[in-house]
């Protein structure tokens, strides 16, 4: 790894206060992941009882509890540097900042979670698919991170990718490879997770930071092995593979976002905030 | 039992005796059993109306999925939700095998629910106004289910005993989180706590009615003497009301609630709870999806059913080809 | 039960292993349009509260399954007391003639581990 100390190890967030740089870049990073998981599964949480089949309604739920529990665990981690608590991180950050990815705060679609939704499954097989894959690329390198209480959680949350990968990958191989309607909507939805998945992909402006840490490899490094993982997947189904990715409408990473996310933040927060202070 | 040589040969009586001796002999029916026609659709309709008020009851909760105040409550919340929409699945692969003979399958229970010829249970009708209200529902809808799933699990029909069986170990877990929900709020703010009391005045009705009419001559119509001949249930509705009652009114009061209805005692001499009786016009109304948000959450199931059939048709024909 | 044929609801049952040396175990049925999916979406339906260490889904229209009568075809006698233990309980008596402990169930099984000298 590019200018990395291979001495440098941290094992507990007590010993952070001597390195206040360090500090700073890791906190990124972990609301980069943080945020990330926590918007997808708010995402995916609004599909409840909305999905294609009885079935994969129950499936898909349980992706996104895994999901969230990795945010929690995440949040988790940025709580015991002294960040705040958990639930504030989660429910009391305005958007400008969070660090998560466009696309990942984008709505699943027309209409509201209560009022005719008019949810795209396309896309949210699609979404959740390459996320899940540049999540698996990124774990694979967190495993490694000179951050140990980061590392650890990176390998537990590996165990579960297996799963959601498999799952997702099936949806997108099968419902790719139809005919007719299903392939045109599914090739829209390639097209528009594209438009923005540079922004699942960046590190934002401290990712060069956080490589000289150790804390993570480079965004330059994780994107090809994304696109390594993806290759086979994109034969399978017959289609091109760009070389670059977009990122259309703003770079999560640096606290740029839509409105899809502040509406977000007002829903989830909603019971939160009516008294932050009382137990819930 | 008598020995069959071949069960083909007996006659419609024979076959109708050997089941009844079947069933009083506490022996499981299973799916391709020769069963009488009456016995087939009450189960059909019996499961197939549990099954989907289980699908129609993810809905009002959910809506308070994605808002829960907490991680912990968003994770408890989503899991029970999923939970209520698995119970829903249980049950429709019951009423499924059910149906097979009859060509139906799950497109045609959708179809019945969306016509209206398919109900949902009475309290998945009512409004879900507060967080309280989810809380509530977890507490109270859940205990109220809790106390008629067991009442069916040795059910005389295989399938849905053993669904059953799956179904009331999760619901202990409900129970727990609803519960767990509620005391918060009982031993939280003054805002919580008229939150709590909110909700419960809003439910209480919609609690009682839950049970179904104490006859026939209440509503016109009652299933529950065909389901007690067939060994399906062993109580009647009002026993299961007042189980209910002796279960859930002291715990209600403990927190520190009142109970909406003054006139509500236990009289001893009788050994029953009195109570004011819910408006059962109110509650056959409420059933044709007359009811506060009937007609909003039936519009979501139809939508999102039509708005993915995409997907369905897209995957059906390639069974042989994956 | 018509289950087969063509369509997107098609009927899988559910085998689940808990673990390595645990026996098959079925657990439901969902409805799937083939068996890739019916793999994906089964342990979330039936196992969320397990650990498992294998599933497997199976076409139900591809199980032959017992009609009522057929069953009847399981009931036997209970007089084959020559295939089991029972039928030879009277070794025990035996073997303390000659001052040997009788081979049971317990002692066999116990030697995949050292047997003592």
């Amino acid at each position: 790894m590019e200018g990395r100390d291979p001495t440098m190890k941290i094992t507990k967030p007590e010993e952070l206060q001597q390195h206040p740089e360090y500090k700073e870049v890791l906190v990124e990073l972990l609301f980069q992941l943080a945020d990330d998981d926590f918007i997808l599964s708010y995402r995916g949480s609004e599909w409840l009882g909305l999905a294609p089949h009885i079935e994969e309604d129950i499936a898909f739920s349980s992706i996104n509890q895994d999901t969230m529990g990795h945010a929690a665990m995440y949040y988790q981690l940025l709580e015991d540097i002294g960040i705040g608590k958990a639930d504030d991180l989660a429910h009391q950050r305005p958007s400008s900042e969070r660090r998560n990815a466009v696309l990942l705060e984008e709505v699943n679609g027309p209409g509201h979670y209560l009022s005719e939704p008019r949810y795209d499954w396309a896309f949210a097989v699609v979404r959740h698919y390459f996320y899940t894959q540049a999540k698996k690329v990124r774990i694979d390198s967190l495993k490694h991170s000179s951050y140990e209480p980061l590392a650890q959680v990176a390998v537990k949350i590996n165990m579960e990718l297996y799963y959601h990968l498999m799952h997702w990958r099936t949806w997108f191989i099968q419902l790719t490879n139809a005919q007719g309607e299903a392939r045109e909507r599914m090739k829209k939805a390639v097209a528009k997770v594209f438009e923005d998945f540079g922004g699942v992909l960046t590190l934002g402006v401290k990712g060069d930071r956080m490589v000289e840490f150790g804390l993570i490899e480079s965004e330059k490094i994780l994107k090809q092995r994304w696109v390594q993982a993806m290759k086979p997947v994109f034969a399978e189904v017959n289609l091109d593979l760009p070389s670059e990715f977009g990122m259309k409408r703003g770079n999560g990473r640096n606290g740029e976002h839509t409105a899809d996310l502040d509406e977000a933040i007002m829903t989830l927060s909603e019971v939160y905030r009516l008294d932050p202070l009382a137990t819930w | 039992m008598p020995v069959v040589t071949s069960f083909r040969w007996l006659s419609e009586e024979e076959k109708y005796e050997r089941f009844m001796e079947r069933i009083n002999a506490g022996e499981k029916i299973e799916a391709d059993d020769w069963m009488p026609e009456d016995y087939r659709m009450t189960l059909i309709k019996l499961i197939a109306m549990h099954g989907i008020s289980e699908i129609m009851g993810a809905l009002p909760e959910k809506e308070w999925v994605p808002k829960a105040p907490s991680l912990r409550r968003k994770l408890g919340i989503m899991a029970k939700v999923q939970d209520e929409m698995g119970h829903g699945q249980l049950l429709l692969r019951v009423a499924e095998d059910l149906m097979a003979p009859l060509g139906k399958t799950r497109e045609e229970i959708m179809q019945d629910l969306f016509k209206g010829d398919l109900k949902f249970h009475n309290v998945f009708h009512m409004p879900a106004p507060t967080w309280a209200d989810a809380g509530l529902i977890g507490w109270l809808v859940d205990g109220a289910a809790i106390i008629t799933q067991t009442n069916m699990l040795d059910a005389s029909y295989g399938p849905y005993a053993r669904a059953l069986k799956r179904i009331c170990a999760e619901e202990v877990f409900h129970a727990q989180h609803g519960e767990s929900i509620i005391l918060a709020l009982a031993e939280g703010t003054k805002e919580q706590k008229e939150m709590l009391q909110d909700a419960l005045n809003r439910w209480w009705e919609a609690l009682l009615m839950f049970f179904g009419p104490g006859s026939a001559a209440t509503t016109g119509t009652s299933k529950q003497d065909i389901t007690i001949k067939y060994r399906i249930r062993t109580k009647t509705n009002e026993q299961l009301r007042q189980d209910f009652f002796t279960k859930y009114v002291p715990r209600i009061l403990s927190i520190g609630l009142k109970l909406p209805d003054e006139t509500m005692h236990f009289d001893e001499s009788k050994g029953k709870w009195v109570y004011k009786q819910p408006d059962w016009n109110r509650f056959k109304e409420i059933i044709r999806n007359n009811g506060p948000k009937s007609k909003e959450r039936l519009r979501l199931r139809e939508l999102s059913y039509h708005n993915n059939a995409w997907v369905r048709e897209a995957l059906s024909g390639q069974s042989a080809a994956v | 039960m018509s289950d087969s044929g063509k369509g997107f609801y098609q009927v899988f049952e559910v085998f689940s292993r808990k673990n390595d040396t645990a026996p098959l175990q079925h657990q439901f049925s969902l409805l799937a349009p083939n068996h890739e999916i019916a793999l994906v979406m089964a342990q979330e339906n039936f196992m969320r509260r397990e650990t498992v260490s294998d599933i497997w889904v199976v076409k139900r229209s591809d199980i032959r399954m017992m009609t009522e009568e057929e069953k009847e075809s399981l009931k036997r006698l209970d007089n084959k007391d020559y295939r089991t233990t029972k039928g030879y309980g009277y070794l025990k008596k035996k073997w303390r003639q000659y001052e040997q402990q009788m081979l049971d169930e317990k002692e066999i099984l116990s030697w995949k581990g050292e047997i003592q000298r």
